[in-house]
């Protein structure tokens, strides 16, 4: 039954992450019908010293190269931007509150007065975040091979699949952030903004530092070049998540209510 | 009827909370089968005391132990939770849930849930398992939290000021309930409350706890006999009065009056008292109240 606290406590974050995503996904889909007809006669203006200098050029050339096919708009508009950034908003929002923000509604003495452990109960709202995750992650890549065909496109089930685990490891990463986060704040503002911040400074932070380059795992950009699955940063993310939800679990232990 | 095995034992309970000391050195012994009233003023240390029993908070040093488990420990803290049923001073519970699902939530996790109680209850407090509880009263509240208490089959109760939020006729149908449940299921109540005349309808036992300490505990028969207020009335400005004999608990000087609480029955104290010569004297007998207010009054 913590687990239908769990669900009942998330549902409407989880239904509107998935909404929110699926429609996004969707509508990439049918934003290559334009874009298609735009691609051959788009001359981008990229020879300005500035942006030849600030390697811009190089960037607007290969956005408009990977572009020219359906394959690479979707992995461009979609994993690399929509899914990716909207992925770490909502993975964050579901790992927001628990038994500490339930503390300053008053009902975390209710929960705290069952027969259960504080391992238990965030266990329980971990697994339940973590499979609404999976679902967020998984459902929105998998709408476009569905509606591909209808603009007489193709793109591979496994392909989105690919993306999508690829989109869950990360996200992982930042729901155990917020979960984390929300066990030293008592309301669910600070871990939201917190998480966030964090998550914005390494968006920055990649183009200088390239082993933070967490978004082309999120991307699954070894995958769209390659084929081959980034399986060092999932790797990577899964020990940053599972040492994150430990520290959650142990300062939750420790604390006082 | 309450045995001499003590449910809760707490011996020297100390919690500090960043630079308040909620509980300094608390004794606590609440024999099994009581109604166990538990008094204080507001921020004394009773809801404090409520927690680290329930292993919500940990102490910072002392004992605590409820059916001989320790409740600093998270394991055997379990075990005290699945034995007891605690309802808060809030009453708040989960606003995203109706009455039926709060109560097959509940349920789940007690094997000894009374469902012969749940249909008893939900009729007698007028519950209606469809309402959502972000819309309940207050006082629909408390009636739901108590009926989530006393279904589970707990051995010990630990309420937190269970009337409050209530008016006096729900108030009153509300302690006749748990008196019957007590009585029919013998289990024990360990309840806090600002209304003494609820204490005293219904508790065998009291402590009055100030600044985090025990400083009256017994059973309530044994403190209203022992205990008695003494008047003295002098001509003049009453003189200072220093007893030496044991049992004298306040001493309060107004004027020409002098009242004292003495525990003591013997007749030290009042011998005593008889040599500084009042103009009148008398020993009356104290209500709970008495013993209260006394207790916990600050020196004028």
């Amino acid at each position: 039954m913590l687990w239908h606290k769990a669900w009942l406590e998330t549902r409407w974050r989880f239904i509107s992450a998935l909404l929110i995503l699926t429609v996004m996904a969707g509508g990439n889909v049918y934003d290559y019908l334009a874009t298609e007809r735009l691609l051959p006669r788009l001359n981008a203006t990229t020879d300005t010293p500035v942006a030849e200098a600030s390697g811009l050029a190089d960037a607007i050339r290969e956005a408009i190269e990977v572009q020219k096919d359906f394959r690479g708009f979707i992995w461009f508009q979609a994993f690399r931007q929509n899914l990716t950034q909207m992925g770490v908003f909502f993975a964050i929002l579901l790992g927001c509150g628990g038994l500490l923000s339930e503390s300053s509604k008053g009902s975390a003495l209710f929960t705290l007065s069952l027969p259960v452990t504080r391992k238990q109960l965030l266990g329980a709202r971990t697994g339940t975040g973590l499979a609404q995750l999976f679902a967020i992650s998984m459902v929105p890549p998998l709408v476009i091979p569905i509606l591909a065909p209808s603009i007489g496109q193709q793109f591979g089930i496994v392909d989105a699949l690919a993306h999508g685990i690829c989109i869950f490891f990360v996200a992982a990463m930042f729901f155990s952030l917020a979960s984390f986060l929300s066990t030293l704040f008592g309301d669910i503002w600070r871990p939201l903004l917190i998480a966030i911040a964090i998550a914005c400074f390494i968006a920055v932070a990649q183009f200088t530092v390239p082993q933070l380059g967490i978004y082309r795992v999120m991307s699954g950009e070894s995958y769209f070049r390659t084929g081959a699955l980034p399986w060092t940063g999932f790797l990577t993310s899964a020990v940053i998540a599972t040492a994150l939800l430990y520290s959650a679990a142990e300062t939750l232990e420790r604390r006082d209510f | 009827m309450a045995s001499n095995r003590a449910v809760i034992e707490t011996a020297g309970l100390w919690k500090r909370y960043d630079d308040v000391e909620a509980l300094r050195g608390l004794d606590l012994q609440v024999p099994s089968g009581s109604i166990f009233g538990f008094l204080g003023k507001n921020g004394a240390g009773k809801t404090t005391t409520m927690k680290v029993l329930l292993g919500m908070s940990r102490p910072t040093r002392g004992d605590a132990h409820v059916f001989g488990h320790s409740s600093a420990e998270s394991n055997s803290s379990v075990e005290i939770r699945r034995r007891c049923a605690f309802v808060s001073d809030e009453k708040d519970l989960y606003d995203y849930m109706t009455v039926g699902e709060i109560v097959a939530f509940t349920r789940s996790f007690y094997p000894r849930w009374r469902g012969d109680l749940e249909q008893q209850y939900l009729h007698k407090f007028d519950l209606q398992l469809s309402r959502n509880i972000k819309g309940l009263s207050r006082g629909t509240r408390t009636k739901l939290a108590m009926l989530l208490a006393l279904c589970r089959g707990a051995e010990l109760l630990l309420l937190d000021e269970p009337t409050s939020g209530l008016d006096p006729a729900m108030a009153e149908d509300m302690l006749q309930a748990l008196v019957t449940h007590v009585s029919r299921e013998g289990s024990t109540v360990f309840f806090s409350s600002h209304q003494l005349s609820e204490v005293e309808q219904i508790a065998d036992h009291v402590a009055i706890i100030d600044q985090g300490q025990a400083i009256v505990a017994g059973a309530l028969d044994d403190l209203r006999s022992q205990y008695q207020r003494i008047h003295l009335v002098f001509e003049n400005d009453a003189p200072e009065i220093k007893v030496r004999a044991p049992g004298t608990h306040r001493v309060r000087r107004q004027g020409r009056v002098v009242t004292i609480l003495s525990s003591s029955r013997g007749d030290a104290v009042i011998e005593e008292l008889r040599g500084y010569k009042p103009a009148t004297f008398e020993v009356s007998p104290v209500t709970l109240k008495d013993i209260f207010l006394e207790s916990v009054r600050t020196e004028d």
